[in-house]
């Protein structure tokens, strides 16, 4: 069992293009989302037209810069910013005129915000915190108080993104089709290629066959979850607060649990394209209803009250409570009972029905 | 001859009923250390559930099976150890090398050969390091056979061995098979090449709708027919009221169409004597006098002619 599970390695690596997608896809997926919503959160690309060299001029422009929420550029001339927000290179630009809050009587002390229709979102952000800085600076030359204010206050200090809520989906993705697709397609290939045939005619048990399947994909899935990480950590500063070590024995838990509907696909179709189709229909549209990529309490109750229950789902679950809230998958057993349910499940139904022979 | 022999298969009334089927209705045969043994037949006589069943891959409904002193239903593990089996157009994994495809079935059995020295058998040792898909159709048989045999078997099952390919890969490896049984092994075959069965196997068991029909050792069978003379001739000039005379003695045919072409049956040398005195006066193109193939067998069995 020890040299097919070692073979079956060697089997694997060869295989390239089959490998080479078993790594890319959720890639691919990393890397897209990760563009999108990973290291950079800026909200938009702001151009600071400052032709004023007064205190006040500058201290604004150093806050807008410092406060990391847009990217922010210098630029000579209104004209000039016009012609970049045409060209969709710029959502916003703020003017400071050339005699801002200078004492003197002719002094233009408006700030003027000039917005793109199409980024009205990064005009209004814009907007509000350029009054909001001027606000303070009235109240301060007024030598008063704001009377009514506001206090803002996160629920937890930890910071979070979209990205790191996709980052556990694409996980659980990669675990999905890799060890679903991987055993149905690639059981019954041997099927029809008679290999399983061939092997039922040697002393070899059924089990140890298996067992050295099983246990060879999934150390291909080790290398999958840590490179997925790698990506999202260090590419895209995705925050993982829980331990690492828990994340790998939780995905293996799952690609154990899709291995096995791998098995019970395989015991079913007949033919290798009928298992690549029943694979497909399968995880196609778990991916959407176990939540990969959005949070699937939003979707209508009746819904939800049923697809909470997909194998997918409480791994997510579990997965995204070890790395978005460092907590303990064993704080909430319901989902780890439901992952052990399918397991057992599926190792019934495939037990009974997957042969490596006809009868 | 083989009243002396050991019985190393014996099965006895075996049948194999599928919810729409009769694969296989009753079927008892032995088989006898050393020997080739034939199952010949059409696709679909059962053959090879025959084989699969007595290999361990299909459950019979019912009926006896012995294997190498062992019994098929409860002693299975102890007859792996001692067949080696060659499946129908079996394909080995895609992804090894031959010399990693030996090791590893090796592994199966607990055993450690060199899987050069096995290569070499079958003159595949240049493509020791080869990926199965660069074989050739024959070189493919050549080698699902030597892998059939790494646990050096008491008893090896070929099915199919030599279907599609070509005449002198065929011949390649009716060689190999001869060269195995010289190793004291005992082979259990399938084919539905007549010519195959006639030039290889010891005793054949013609196979058909799930029964044996006739079971000799070969040349005994092509024997025990009723027409065992057979003569051809190429005439165009023969006259009708010759030709009724040799109806007379024996079964005349004219071949596939062709109307110059002539096949006579006969029982008895006294019928071919007489049949050839008449046919020489013609002055026939071509002549030919022979005996009864495995195939005459066969097609009077059957009632059909066996198709390639």
């Amino acid at each position: 069992m020890w040299k097919l599970f070692l073979t079956n390695l060697k089997m694997i690596l060869r295989n390239r293009q089959a490998l080479f997608w078993s790594f890319m896809f959720p890639l691919m997926f990393t890397v897209i989302f990760g563009l999108f919503f990973g290291k950079n959160t800026s909200v938009g690309s702001v151009g600071i037209i400052n032709q004023s060299d007064s205190e006040l001029a500058s201290s604004l422009v150093k806050v807008v810069k410092e406060a990391e929420v847009f990217t922010v550029t210098d630029i000579g001339t209104i004209d000039e910013a016009r012609d970049k927000m045409q060209k969709n290179s710029l959502s916003a630009a703020v003017y400071v005129p050339e005699n801002f809050s200078k004492p003197a009587p002719s002094a233009d002390n408006q700030i003027r915000i000039y917005y793109d229709q199409g980024n009205a979102q990064v005009g209004t952000v814009v907007v509000g915190f350029v009054e909001k800085f001027l606000n303070q600076v009235n109240f301060q030359l007024a030598g008063t108080q704001p009377i009514f204010t506001v206090v803002t206050e996160k629920l937890s200090d930890r910071e979070l993104t979209y990205f790191d809520f996709v980052l556990a989906g694409v996980l659980g993705l990669a675990l999905m089709n890799s060890s679903i697709i991987g055993i149905a397609v690639g059981m019954s290939k041997y099927r029809e290629d008679k290999i399983l045939k061939r092997i039922t005619t040697t002393p070899i048990k059924s089990w140890e066959f298996i067992t050295a399947e099983v246990l060879s994909r999934l150390i291909l899935n080790i290398f999958q979850v840590a490179v997925i990480l790698v990506i999202g950590i260090y590419f895209f500063d995705a925050h993982i607060y829980g331990s690492i070590p828990m994340i790998f024995v939780i995905s293996l838990v799952g690609a154990l649990l899709f291995q096995l509907i791998g098995f019970v696909i395989a015991s079913f179709s007949k033919t290798t394209d009928a298992a690549q189709g029943m694979a497909t229909a399968i995880t196609i549209p778990m991916m959407f209803l176990a939540g990969v990529f959005f949070p699937i309490d939003s979707l209508p109750k009746w819904l939800y009250s049923i697809v909470q229950y997909l194998p997918l789902a409480p791994l997510l679950r579990v997965i995204r409570g070890v790395t978005l809230e460092a907590a303990s998958p064993f704080l909430d057993p319901k989902n780890l009972i439901i992952v052990f349910s399918w397991i057992v499940v599926s190792l019934i139904i495939s037990s009974f029905r997957f042969r490596l022979s006809d009868e | 001859m083989q009243k002396k022999m050991k019985k190393v298969i014996e099965v006895k009334n075996l049948v194999k009923q599928y919810p729409k089927l009769t694969a296989v209705n009753g079927v008892t045969f032995d088989v006898y250390q050393g020997e080739i043994f034939g199952l010949l037949g059409e696709n679909g006589a059962g053959k090879t559930t025959t084989l699969e069943m007595i290999e361990g891959l299909r459950k019979p409904t019912a009926g006896e099976i012995k294997v190498a002193g062992f019994d098929r239903y409860t002693q299975l593990d102890q007859i792996k150890h001692k067949i080696g089996v060659q499946l129908q157009s079996s394909a080995y994994y895609q992804f090894l090398t031959l010399r990693e495809i030996v090791s590893l079935f090796c592994t199966f059995y607990g055993c450690d050969i060199d899987p050069i020295s096995m290569l070499k058998m079958v003159d595949l040792e240049d493509k020791a390091d080869s990926f199965i898909n660069s074989l050739s159709g024959g070189q493919k048989q050549r080698f699902s056979i030597i892998a059939s045999l790494v646990n050096d078997p008491e008893i090896v099952f070929l099915d199919e061995p030599t279907t599609g390919l070509d005449p002198i890969a065929r011949r390649n490896l009716w060689e190999l098979i001869t060269k195995i049984k010289s190793n004291g092994k005992t082979v259990v075959l399938t084919t539905h090449y007549m010519e195959e069965a006639e030039i290889l196997c010891d005793r054949v068991a013609i196979m058909d709708k799930g029964i044996i029909l006739a079971l000799d050792e070969t040349h005994r069978l092509v024997e025990k027919v009723d027409y065992p003379l057979s003569v051809n001739f190429i005439d165009g000039k023969i006259d009708k009221a010759e030709l009724e005379k040799l109806k007379k003695v024996g079964k005349l045919t004219q071949t596939l169409g062709k109307e110059k072409h002539f096949n006579l049956r006969l029982q008895k040398q006294d019928d071919l004597n007489f049949a050839l005195s008449i046919i020489i006066k013609f002055k026939p193109e071509s002549l030919l006098v022979g005996r009864a193939t495995l195939e005459d067998v066969f097609v009077e069995l059957t009632g059909k002619k066996i198709e390639e």
